[in-house]
């Protein structure tokens, strides 16, 4: 093979070892950053309490947070090396090294030609290829950079996994996205069952329960709305679901339109004539009216 | 050979163009581009107003090259034979025979001023000498000497009474060079050497194999794959739907301006082609090759816009 071919293709593939590298890295600091967000937000327990899982054993729905920070890690480190296939190597040694700019394309291209010119510029450009190494096309530092960042990371993830108290617990999760969503602000108590679209306490279905299926619930479901039945002791103020307070049931008789036996079932021509009459006179109609309804 | 003319080429371009200098003032770009068309084995269309230089630029090229130089005017009543040569009788020791007398074609370099002049059979006649390297005068044919060079002026005002070349010939022409006028320092030059005794002349610095060597060398230039691509795209361009050009470019453009940056490579003492040295043969090698619409003509458009166009647009 020819040396300028060898030196060229030796150059290519350290550069791209280097990358591959720089890949694995890159995979690693991205599953290692989800796995801890996973942990620190406990997504099992809201996996298991999803009306999605139902039919997911327990010991899987474990593993899954791992999975998924892998599946996760994959892709954006294929999004993060998407171009790498597309890197043109002796464009990116051009670049560095302006002194090779247009020569070492040209020799390349040309490898297998030989004249006096081919010849004259293979020989200039393996002497410029000299000074061309992997580590100063893909720096040193950065891929060292990336190991400590790599390092960080896997620590980082190790302490969250080993140490239960900084995850934070599915409560106040429930809480801070009702804050943030304001959905919370008309209902009760947002809880992890109204995220996941299941009742909170359906971990005790069937334990000290009245007969159904679900026990006592403490959240109906009304016209697609959760409702907390829970009766609080009268705590807040204004009006939401758990207010105790009576409501005024009360009908309020109508004016134009008194509630009267009498009354019904005539025109309006015919009512006026009606309340014409004497008392004894409605007394008498109204019994009439009574006793033929009777009939 | 090729060895010793390569190593010396740097310094054989550079006698060559002081050389030229010590009589032409200026015009270094069509000097450049003469020099191009003669490594390419071509040859060249100059147009410029009268007294620019043109005969004398190439006249003086041929002395510096140490090639035969020619010069045909040419007018509307010059023959095909004034240009090929024609038998004449010769009396031999009392026999009487044909001997056949080449014509002015019959040099290394030959300038046809004012081809558009001559009438459409004698232009045929010296653009069949260009395609060919050769003159078939009866039922003979003579090949002319190498290297062989035409380089051929227009006058772009006084078209009256002229016969303009037609697309297909003027295809035939690898580059179309353009001469302007001198600039103030230029002209100042020109009238000190020019108003004394003593005439500048040049001396033969390159020799003909010499020049035939270079033109090998010319070939041999590597090209990348990249470079050679923008070549060929950027005279596709103009085949494509333009609103300024009426018809684009043949494939002998691609050719032309490849081998012509190859040899402003080699000029230039780079042993390979720039992109750069593509852009600039564009001009020269496609201004001739391409017509333009009616509209773009009448707006004042020249083919050198429209290819400046092109070049911004071309990856």
């Amino acid at each position: 093979m020819d040396e300028l071919m060898e030196k060229i293709l030796k150059l290519q593939s350290d550069y791209f070892k280097r990358r591959q590298l720089l890949f694995i890295l890159d995979l690693i600091s991205i599953f290692a950053i989800f796995y801890a967000i996973f942990l620190i937000f406990q997504v099992e327990y809201f996996l298991e309490h999803s009306s999605l899982f139902f039919s997911i054993p327990i010991n899987l729905i474990r593993i899954i947070p791992t999975i998924l920070a892998f599946i996760i890690s994959i892709i954006g480190a294929l999004l993060l090396h998407k171009n790498d296939h597309k890197i043109k190597f002796n464009i990116l040694v051009e670049n560095k090294y302006p002194e090779l700019k247009e020569k070492l394309r040209t020799a390349y291209d040309n490898i297998s030609e030989s004249n006096v010119i081919v010849e004259s510029l293979k020989s200039l450009v393996l002497s410029g290829l000299t000074i061309v190494s992997a580590s100063s096309l893909l720096s040193t530092s950065v891929i060292i950079t990336k190991i400590i960042l790599v390092i960080i990371f896997i620590s980082g993830a190790t302490i969250i996994s080993l140490n239960p108290d900084i995850r934070i617990p599915p409560d106040t999760i429930a809480n801070n996205f009702k804050n943030l969503t304001g959905i919370g602000n008309e209902e009760t108590n947002i809880t992890v069952g109204d995220i996941t679209g299941r009742p909170e306490n359906s971990e005790a279905i069937g334990s000290n329960g009245s007969g159904d299926i679900f026990g006592k619930p403490k959240i109906a479901s009304i016209e697609g709305k959760n409702i907390d039945l829970t009766l609080y002791s009268g705590v807040d103020t204004g009006f939401d679901v758990r207010d105790t307070s009576q409501t005024s049931n009360q009908f309020i008789k109508s004016a134009a339109f008194p509630v009267d036996i009498v009354g019904s079932n005539v025109s309006d021509g015919g009512y006026s004539m009606l309340m014409k009459k004497t008392e004894t006179e409605k007394m008498l109609i109204n019994k009439y009216a009574v006793e033929r309804s009777k009939i | 050979m090729s060895n010793e003319t390569y190593a010396s080429s740097t310094r054989i371009f550079k006698e060559l163009l002081d050389e030229i200098g010590k009589v032409v003032v200026g015009q270094h770009e069509a000097v450049e581009h003469m020099m191009i068309a003669i490594l390419c084995n071509s040859h060249a269309l100059v147009e410029s107003n009268p007294g620019l230089a043109k005969t004398l630029t190439i006249s003086t090229i041929s002395k510096a090259l140490d090639l035969k130089f020619n010069r045909i005017q040419c007018t509307p009543d010059l023959m095909p034979s004034d240009i090929t040569g024609t038998y004449i009788i010769e009396d031999i020791g009392g026999k009487k025979q044909y001997r056949f007398e080449p014509g002015p074609v019959f040099a290394n370099i030959v300038l046809a001023d004012e081809i558009n002049r001559a009438s459409p059979k004698t232009q045929s006649a010296l653009l069949e000498a260009m395609q060919e390297k050769q003159v078939t005068v009866g039922n003979k044919t003579y090949m002319l000497d190498k290297p062989f060079f035409i380089l051929a002026t227009q006058n772009p005002i006084e078209m009256e009474g002229t016969y303009p070349l037609p697309e297909a010939q003027l295809d035939r022409f690898l580059l179309k060079i353009l001469m302007d006028y001198p600039t103030f320092e230029d002209e100042n030059e020109i009238v000190n050497r020019y108003t004394k005794n003593i005439v500048p002349s040049v001396k033969s610095v390159v020799s003909k194999t010499e020049v035939l060597e270079l033109q090998k060398l010319t070939r041999d230039v590597p090209i990348a794959e990249d470079i050679k691509v923008r070549a060929i795209r950027i005279v596709g361009a103009t085949r494509g739907k333009s609103e300024h050009i009426e018809y684009g470019a043949s494939p002998r453009a691609s050719i032309g301006i490849i081998l012509a940056a190859k040899a402003r490579a080699l000029m230039k003492g780079r042993n390979y082609v720039s992109k750069e040295d593509i852009d600039v043969m564009a001009y020269p090698v496609l201004r001739h090759r391409i017509i333009l619409t009616f509209e773009s003509e009448r707006k004042g458009m020249t083919t050198d816009q429209v290819i400046s166009d092109i070049l911004k647009n071309v990856k």
